[in-house]
């Protein structure tokens, strides 16, 4: 009985401590400088025309994202809101909000093509209080839209 | 601590040699090892370094392929590209391998070989794709420093793993190094240890061996030239040790024997001289009255004599007849006495009344002396031969008398207590100087009475003793020269009249 006991404990203790290493995305960097990789999968997307028609500057595009961590489970771990205002046709400038298990990350900056680009982290919540860095998004496939992100925190 | 025999301290020796030579040799072996070791881990080394150096030239393939095809958007660019893509997962599991060998490097390799493949999975592959349908994206700037940052990352990983495997193999050819010096250094160290061993075994060889037996040879060698005091040192290592022993217990065996020899050797010469002496004090004593016998028989067969000078001769030859009988009962008495052949009577004798029988025979013949006797009222009794304790008791009598010359009184006292029966005869006469003290037992010796003309055959006094000794008691006797003497005898009272 005793032997069950451990056992059980011990598995319980190391299920929790995989469910908790995978909420941290493969980051190291929870509480300082660090790397989370995740995927997205886009789930809609609408665009708010203003101005003549066509793309043009002042056209808003509202963007949900599934996010995954591929390495951990196939479920969604969290999503993502990204709200772009077009400042010419070509370029956007977004905010975009992660809500991933340990808090929110929220970056934002201009977008020139959105099969690749760069935009700053601007601070987060919880785990992520403060967060300062760069999110690198590079597409993957075109349909579905699927990125990868990657979030280089340094403090 | 018991001593170890010489053949147990000589397989010790041997064997202490035999390790010593096998540890040495052991060193050698382990150096040899050791450089093997080294040898291998530096080929190893050098193979984890080709194999790191055509990873990291596929990594620039895969970087020079993307960059090309960004810039050409010619597929045929792209070869190296896909060549290093397909070549990729065979390199990295090589590497991998190769540097699993060494802990330390592990997690490294496997940290490269993550980095390498995100940089595959997550730009290069992407990119390209990028670059096939919106080229100005893939050209854009985000995409080039974003491919540099990751190569960036990709070199540094590299190059600290490239000096972490030159930095172990450095250590480990250094350590190796450092064993064969050691090892050689033991190695040198041992030889000359066991060197060194050898000689001393031989010292030691010639010390506990050829030194033991030298000296036992050259002790036999005196020993047979008839130097029997000598003897070898006790001790040495076991088989040594018994024969310094055997050696020293034959050498005693023998000097035993000898001093036996010389011993019976001496007894022998002594018992030649006393025949000699006994021959020439026979002949002697024998010839002095045989003559006045032959020269008085003669003159009265030859001339006519008066019958008062006839009956002086006849007097004189049988005075000399007599003399001749008793000198020849004394030589019967000494023989048989050294044969063991003396018989004695065990009759209860008063020793008063035979002293007061001999002094009355010695009475009449001395004018010269006065024999005063004093014996106590009671008897003196004693168990012996009558004939016997009479003639030691006339002996002393004799004597007391022969050495007075000038007369006086001879005392004669017989006492007793509750053991012995005591007789002294003391007289006035010429004493015995100290020196003859020792021989007056003696036979045939008489001191200075033969130049003094005292009569004598020096066997009395020895006749006395044995005599007496043989009544279970003893005789002996004070004397200073010029003084006179005191002669006593003691012997055991009669059980019966205690």
């Amino acid at each position: 009985m005793p032997r069950l006991f451990y056992a059980f404990v011990i598995a319980v203790g190391f299920s929790a401590l995989m469910v908790l290493n995978g909420w941290s995305l493969s980051s190291s960097a929870g509480t300082g400088p660090g790397t989370i990789r995740i995927t997205n999968r886009e789930i809609s997307r609408a665009r708010v025309d203003a101005g003549r028609p066509g793309r043009g500057p002042g056209d808003l595009e509202i963007i949900r994202q599934n996010l995954f961590n591929k390495r951990i489970k196939s479920r969604p771990i969290g999503h993502a809101d990204l709200v772009c205002t077009f400042v010419t046709r070509g370029t956007r400038s977004c905010t975009a909000t992660y809500f991933l298990p340990k808090g929110r990350l929220v970056a934002g900056g201009s977008i020139r093509f959105p099969e690749l680009y760069e935009l700053a982290v601007l601070g987060g919540t919880r785990l992520y209080d403060n967060a300062r860095g760069t999110l690198t998004v590079i597409r993957t496939t075109r349909r579905p839209r699927r990125d990868i992100l990657v979030f280089r925190l340094t403090g | 601590m018991k001593s170890l025999s010489l053949s147990a301290r000589m397989i010790i020796a041997s064997a202490v040699l035999a390790v010593l030579v096998a540890g040495v040799f052991a060193i050698l072996i382990q150096a040899m090892s050791s450089l093997d070791d080294a040898t291998r881990r530096e080929e190893h080394a050098k193979d984890v370094t080709a194999a790191t150096l055509r990873l990291q030239k596929l990594v620039i393939d895969l970087e020079t392929g993307v960059s090309g095809f960004i810039l050409t958007r010619n597929e045929a660019v792209l070869k190296p590209w896909k060549d290093a893509r397909a070549a990729l997962p065979g390199q990295l599991a090589n590497f991998q391998d190769l540097a699993s060998t060494n802990p330390e490097q592990t997690q490294p390799a496997r940290e490269l070989a993550v980095t390498i493949n995100e940089y595959v999975q997550e730009y290069s592959v992407p990119v390209v794709n990028i670059a096939r349908t919106n080229p100005a994206a893939a050209r854009d700037s985000v995409a080039r420093e974003e491919g540099q940052y990751r190569t960036g990352e990709i070199r540094d990983r590299f190059t600290r793993f490239l000096a972490a495997e030159n930095a172990l193999a450095s250590a480990s050819a250094a350590s190796a190094s450092r064993q064969a010096d050691r090892a050689t250094a033991l190695a040198i160290t041992g030889l000359l240890g066991s060197a060194l061993l050898i000689v001393l075994f031989g010292l030691y060889l010639a010390r506990s061996t050829a030194r033991p037996v030298r000296s036992v040879a050259n002790a036999a060698s005196r020993l047979a030239e008839g130097d029997l005091s000598v003897r070898l040192d006790k001790g040495g290592p076991g088989e040594v040790g018994e024969l310094t022993t055997s050696f020293n217990r034959m050498a005693e065996e023998l000097e035993r024997r000898g001093a036996e020899l010389e011993a019976r050797n001496a007894k022998l010469r002594e018992s030649e001289r006393l025949k000699s002496e006994l021959v020439s004090i026979v002949s002697h004593e024998l010839r002095t009255p045989l003559a006045s016998v032959l020269g008085f028989t003669s003159l009265l067969l030859t001339r006519d004599i008066s019958s008062e000078d006839q009956r002086r001769y006849l007097g004189i030859i049988d005075s000399q007849g007599r003399r001749l009988s008793s000198l020849l009962n004394d030589f019967l008495d000494v023989e048989m006495l050294e044969e063991g052949q003396l018989e004695l009577a065990r009759e209860l004798i008063d020793m008063g009344k035979l002293v007061d029988e001999q002094v009355q025979l010695f009475k009449g013949q001395s004018a010269k002396h006065e024999l005063d006797v004093a014996l106590p009222p009671k008897a003196l009794p004693v168990r012996g031969d009558p004939r016997r304790l009479a003639q030691v008791v006339a002996n002393l009598l004799s004597n007391a008398i022969k050495y007075s010359p000038e007369g006086g009184t001879v005392k004669v006292v017989g006492e007793r207590d509750n053991s012995l029966v005591r007789v002294s005869v003391q007289d006035q006469g010429l004493g015995i100087p100290a020196e003859f003290h020792d021989r007056v037992f003696g036979k045939f010796f008489r001191g200075d009475a033969g130049p003094s003309g005292i009569e004598g055959s020096g066997l009395g006094l020895t006749i006395a003793r044995s005599v007496v000794e043989a009544h279970g008691g003893r005789i002996d006797f004070e004397s200073t020269s010029g003084e006179g003497s005191t002669f006593w005898l003691e012997l055991p009272i009669a059980a019966n009249d205690r």
